[in-house]
């Protein structure tokens, strides 16, 4: 049997994953990242959100993330947040420097933006890529939203209408739509981002939208405007068209969530972690409270990995970090018990502001974020708990999942880095 | 499709991380991408087999929609079905009947390896193969050996033998690398280990990726009923090709329904083995000095099969080797593929991230286990390309 030894094993390759790992390793320990699939980040929207809407008035959007954070903390201490809070500020600046390095530039202006999505929502955000940032749209005097006619699933007049209904436009605002015609069929998003980083086409496509171009426009775009890193083709747009041009938030697969993978995972390699996806954790070895290695399953080759410290960040239900049966939900790796909530663990109004109890459902953990049972005690030292394996935060009308992922993960692997583990 | 696939095809949560994960769907949109092409037409084909779409033909076979997939569903074996399928009921050009018998490729050429090589670069030559047959008149075309692996090698009795230890070597190690083969050979050697080899048939993924699944599968048979035997008298089966690896150990279970269960334990890369010295203590360490800075390519049949990059954890201990991961992604020659005149341009352009990556960490040398990607990865870049058990056997002072 192959036998693999590391110092620390990280389990998932989503965001939270991956900032353990980077931590962990700018620490110099020797990680190990495994994962069974490439992780959820590369749907995501590539926006990290850190909480979205006001905690006494949940239909209001908050400015300051990070004072509603503070208020939550007080008011709910088993939410993730209060577990994590000591170090969200440094996790935030670790995580910009990273992007930084590795060509994919983010902002942060301390304070939520609001950035309109495909359908023509506002979405409350925190850090934005910078081809994401829309300015203010109530300071925008002129608009054009450009579709692509081969690209499903992003339609202008949807975008268009539904913002007038949901946005406090300016009175003069003018608002346009355009589709830009390719030779193309039908074309997917990576298909399209790829292309579009041909100069020829990026020509055809700026001869269509130049006619319609008005001093001080904002152009918004589909998420596709390129796929590779520190290859701007939202800049290139911008400066030809002589506008503001962005990219706004869509329905995976969207360019800016896998960017955003593929520069968090480059940085990985290039810093020494071992990668290896399409490797599932299967069992875990544990005498006393201690987890002395894990068992994993590489496509049919069974591989026995032991670490001092392993990092559980499979995710949810949909990562199948959580499995669910009829009456029994249980963490896949290593059997830990899941909080579930008295009563209903669904509501009928699927919708519904207050969210779906189901979401919450995840491990208890403590300030050092291992794994607790019902009474508190802990189960595992040397297992931390992350992202969305943690119990307690329900991230759809949160609007907290990265931001868990982010500040969890960075403290899973600076607890690592530090002595006595 | 046994009933554990048909529930793992259920498993598809349509995500389509597995489209944006595909390198040919990236580049081209004749290829409606591993989704629809697998998952989705499954569905039909389930029923209907011939609800099989012609774009099939553009799956390079890759598998990197296995590996991005968060489900388990076996996409690429699904595509690989339904080509077959396709064949069966479309049949195919001469040329892929050509191409997909690498074996017999390889044993036409013994007559005048030289001559094939020479005409090989004979432009006017490769020009009317272009039109008459639709192999790429562009694509630089493997060269072969002036002697097989399997002339070359004399087997050599060591008595004490740590290990028993039979090499699948592989049609393109035979025919094309013998060197790579013999650079194992004396690697292993030099730790005490005697060194089986057999003649083999073609491990049958150049066929399975064209559609013969028949002739695969007859292969396919013989090749599993003689490393049985091995397995069964104690031997441990090591592969410098992870295509050739993944093909016996996964396909065969995965489209022929074979009991391959044992050669998941037994069946190891060249690396893996090593690695394995090494936990014991077995590997000899004392290395020399390689000052030279050297880029390595992850073959995607290697990054399938999950095991990580066994090469990298050995060449760590070769002083003063730096070798840095070109992490640029599949290569696009995947086989045959890109010696098709319509998809070389796919293949090239898929190519283009590896230029990129070379040009980046300006690097002169790359290293790469899968000979297939070594040779996409010298015609895109014109480094110097070759497999990591030469860099060892040279650290050994056995090259």
């Amino acid at each position: 049997m192959m036998k693999k030894n590391t110092d620390v094993l990280v389990i998932g390759a989503g965001l939270s994953g991956l900032m353990a790992a980077a931590k962990a390793v700018a620490q110099h320990k020797k990680v190990l990242l495994v994962a069974k699939g490439m992780g959820a980040l590369g749907l995501s929207s590539g926006c990290i959100d850190l909480w979205g809407y006001q905690i006494n008035q949940p239909d209001k959007v908050c400015t300051n993330p990070l004072a509603e954070i503070a208020k939550l903390v007080s008011h709910k201490p088993e939410h993730p947040y209060a577990k994590v809070a000591d170090v969200l500020p440094e996790s935030i600046d670790f995580f910009l420097q990273i992007c930084h390095q590795n060509k994919i530039s983010y902002l942060n202006t301390n304070r939520n933006w609001q950035l309109p999505t495909a359908l023509g929502t506002l979405r409350p955000t925190y850090l934005v890529p910078q081809s994401m940032a829309v300015p203010d749209l109530a300071e925008v005097k002129e608009l054009l939203v450009v579709g692509f006619q081969a690209l499903k699933d992003f339609y202008p007049d949807v975008l268009i209408t539904n913002l007038q209904k949901n946005t406090p436009l300016g009175a003069h605002c003018h608002l346009k739509t355009l589709m830009v015609k390719l030779a193309n069929q039908e074309l997917n998003a990576n298909t399209l981002a790829h292309l579009l980083e041909k100069q020829a086409m990026l020509e055809q496509v700026i001869s269509q939208i130049k006619p319609h171009v008005l001093p001080g426009m904002v152009v918004l775009f589909p998420p596709v405007l390129g796929e590779q890193l520190g290859h701007e083709v939202t800049e290139v747009l911008s400066e030809k068209l002589g506008c503001s041009v962005y990219e706004v938030a869509n329905i995976p697969p969207a360019l800016p969530g896998q960017r955003l993978q593929k520069a968090l995972l480059h940085h990985l390699k290039t810093q020494g972690v071992e990668v290896i996806i399409g490797c599932q954790v299967t069992d875990a070895q544990i005498t006393e409270k201690r987890c002395q290695g894990v068992v994993a399953n590489s496509n049919g080759k069974i591989m026995e990995i032991s670490a001092q410290t392993m990092v559980l960040a499979t995710g949810s239900f949909l990562g199948g970090g959580l499995t669910s049966q009829s009456n029994e939900i249980k963490e896949a790796v290593f059997g830990l018990p899941v909080k579930v909530c008295p009563g209903k663990w669904s509501r009928q109004d699927f919708l519904s502001l207050a969210g779906q109890p189901f979401h919450e459902f995840g491990v208890a953990v403590n300030d050092q974020l291992q794994p607790l049972d019902d009474q508190g005690q802990v189960l595992l030292e040397n297992v931390l708990i992350t992202g969305a394996n943690l119990a307690g935060c329900n991230y759809p009308i949160e609007k907290c999942g990265n931001g868990v992922a982010l500040a969890s993960g960075y403290k899973a692997g600076k607890l690592v880095g530090e002595a006595g583990r | 499709m046994t009933q554990e696939n048909r529930l793992a095809l259920d498993n598809c949560i349509k995500c389509s991380i597995c489209v944006s994960h595909c390198p040919v769907a990236k580049v081209t949109e004749r290829f409606a991408g591993p989704k629809q092409n697998g998952p989705d037409l499954e569905r039909f084909r389930l029923e209907e087999p011939a609800a099989v779409h012609p774009s099939i033909g553009y799956c390079s076979n890759c598998k990197n929609c296995d590996v991005a997939c968060p489900s388990g569903v076996s996409i690429s074996a699904m595509n690989a079905k339904a080509k077959g399928e396709y064949v069966t009921l479309h049949g195919a050009p001469l040329r892929d009947k050509i191409l997909a018998r690498v074996e017999q490729m390889g044993k036409a050429s013994r007559l005048a390896p030289s001559l094939v090589n020479r005409l090989g670069r004979i432009k006017p030559l490769r020009v009317l193969g272009e039109a008459m047959m639709g192999v790429s008149s562009e694509m630089t075309m493997p060269t072969y050996a002036k002697k097989t692996f399997l002339e070359m090698f004399q087997p050599k009795k060591i008595t004490a033998s740590k290990d028993k230890v039979l090499y699948f070597q592989g049609c393109y190690v035979n025919y094309n690398t013998p060197e790579v083969g013999m650079a194992l050979a004396a690697v292993l050697a030099y730790h005490d280990i005697e060194l089986t080899v057999e003649p083999f048939n073609c491990c049958g993924l150049p066929l399975i990726a064209n559609g013969f699944l028949d002739v695969a599968r007859e292969y396919a048979q013989k090749n599993v009923s003689k490393l049985q035997q091995y397995i069964e008298q104690g031997y441990r089966i090591i592969t410098t090709c992870p295509s050739c690896n993944l093909t016996l150990r996964r396909e065969y279970q995965e489209l022929f329904d074979l009991d391959t269960s044992q050669f998941n334990e037994q069946m190891m890369d060249a690396f893996e083995f090593l690695n394995l010295l090494d936990q014991r203590g077995e590997l000899k360490v004392e290395l020399q000095e390689l000052p030279k800075r050297v880029g390595y390519h992850q073959p995607c049949h290697l990054k399938a099969a999950g095991c990580g990059i066994p090469s990298l954890e050995t060449l760590r201990h070769i002083p003063g080797l730096e070798v840095r991961d070109l992490d640029a992604g599949c290569c696009g020659l995947s086989g045959s593929y890109g010696f098709k005149k319509e998809k070389y341009p796919i293949s090239q352009e898929i190519g283009q991230n590896i230029s990129r990556a070379v040009q980046e960490l300006a690097v002169d040398q790359v290293i790469s286990e899968c000979g297939m990607c070594q040779l996409q990865v010298h015609h895109v870049t014109g480094a110097k390309v070759y497999h990591p058990i030469q860099l060892l056997a040279e650290a050994y002072h056995l090259a």
